[in-house]
């Protein structure tokens, strides 16, 4: 093979180095995928570490609410100001409730509460596993007869995936009320009428799309979280290295999910 | 673990904000008015978009809401009940009329007072009634007076861009 390497003319290298990152690309595309199987498959088959998870349920869910409630709050508001100038040039600012809600509801709120959760938690948790790989502690556990797919992915996947459906109700019901305090505080919008327009105007599904949306993002955040922490090489700088592509690739797969989701959605 | 606790406060906080905004806007927005309140009805040629949850005022001033909305199978008129509150007491020839709020946002029951002596009881019907306006209608009727106005009822935008009116859809 080698002496079949050497023989080909030097104009066959860039062909190469094209077909090597494909491989690779489709390689590591193939490597997610199997760890995301061996990930769910090791949530739903015994050992269960249920003390794991609830660490992994307060630590991912309850302490992203301030950062995920400040993120909603002003971006409702912000929202809400940007739909009321726009809806002025059609002499609409009265549907402004109404598109704030839906905007909030469908898309913005599974969205950045995913994406602050891909930054606090996507993060940590590749941090946090690719520290014990890097002190070889997740060797030291499989030697214990551990399975840290049990006992370090799968809570953290369930977790993720269950606490962010959630994350995302409460940035639901925190960004419409920015939008309202914009309303009623700068906007001089009756209260009353605001919180009844919005009301009437959402319709279950609207919620309930944002929320399947949710689950999906928790989960992408930390199958990305534990793949890249589990698969870090090379001590620190692996650590490091591990964190900034688990935060980005989740960020980019929550956006393009959330695409496909939507057509999916929309479609149905 | 200092940190921890600001944390958890701040979670707390989190959480208590949007549940007093969820409280605050299922008793505002939510159906049906104060509790303590008397129902009367009243029967509509036309509710538009009149929706259970919509204000009932007297004089602009809010006194009750909408509590339900349903059809009259044999009249085929549409019977609103209005949940009242109670210290307002209604003349029995008052009149209900569906206006709306602006252009473009809901509508709600007015209700003009009458004059008699004796007031609406609870459970009692307002006689008079005004049910509400097609504007789109109303518009159509303005802009086609030969009418054929039912060809294009939302083509608000229509004649600024095509006086003519030869086009009726003419997005």
């Amino acid at each position: 093979m080698a002496a079949a390497d050497a023989a080909l003319p030097a104009m066959f290298k860039p062909v190469r180095a094209i077909g090597r990152s494909t491989l690779g690309a489709l390689r590591m595309v193939g490597g997610v995928g199997m760890f995301a199987l061996r990930g769910v498959i090791s949530v739903f088959s015994p050992p269960w570490f249920p003390i794991q998870l609830l660490r992994q349920l307060v630590a991912i869910g309850f302490f992203s609410l301030p950062v995920v409630g400040l993120t909603a709050i002003f971006t409702g508001a912000a929202l809400g100001l940007n739909i009321y100038t726009g809806g002025g040039r059609f002499n609409a600012e009265q549907v402004m409730p109404q598109i704030v809600a839906l905007g909030i509801t469908r898309e913005l709120g599974p969205v950045l509460a995913a994406l602050m959760l891909a930054g606090r938690v996507s993060a940590a948790i590749a941090a946090e596993i690719g520290a014990m790989r890097a002190t070889e502690q997740i060797d030291a556990m499989r030697t214990l007869s551990t399975d840290p797919f049990r006992y370090l992915v799968a809570p953290r996947l369930l977790a993720a995936t269950l606490v962010l459906p959630l994350l995302t109700l409460v940035a639901d019901i925190i960004g419409v009320a920015g939008g309202w305090l914009v309303a009623v505080r700068i906007l001089d919008f009756n209260s009353t009428i605001y919180v009844r327009n919005t009301m009437n105007f959402i319709q279950g599904w609207d919620v309930g799309s944002g929320l399947i949306k949710a689950a999906v993002f928790g989960f992408i955040v930390a199958l990305m979280g534990c793949y890249h922490g589990y698969n870090a090489k090379g001590g620190a700088r692996g650590v490091g290295r591990a964190t900034t592509h688990a935060v980005v690739s989740s960020a980019i797969l929550i956006f393009a999910s959330d695409y496909f989701l939507t057509t999916l959605f929309t479609h149905a | 673990m200092r940190e921890q606790w600001a944390e958890t406060l701040m979670g707390f906080l989190v959480l208590a904000l949007a549940a007093g905004f969820l409280v605050y806007s299922l008793t505002v927005g939510g159906v049906g008015g104060k509790p303590g309140g008397y129902d009367v009805t009243a029967k509509f040629g036309q509710v538009g978009s009149l929706a259970p949850g919509a204000a009932v005022s007297v004089a602009g001033v809010k006194v009750g809401a909408v509590s339900q909305i349903t059809l009259d199978p044999k009249t085929y008129l549409a019977v609103a009940k209005l949940t009242l509150d109670p210290d307002v007491k209604l003349p029995s020839d008052s009149t209900a009329k569906i206006t709306s709020d602006s252009l473009l946002g809901g509508v709600h029951v007015a209700i003009a007072p009458g004059g008699a002596a004796d007031d609406i009881k609870p459970g009692g019907e307002i006689d008079n009634t005004q049910g509400a306006v097609d504007l789109f209608g109303l518009i159509g009727s303005v802009m086609r007076p030969q009418g054929d106005a039912a060809a294009a009822p939302t083509a608000g935008a229509a004649p600024a861009a095509n006086p003519a009116a030869t086009a009726p859809d003419s997005y």
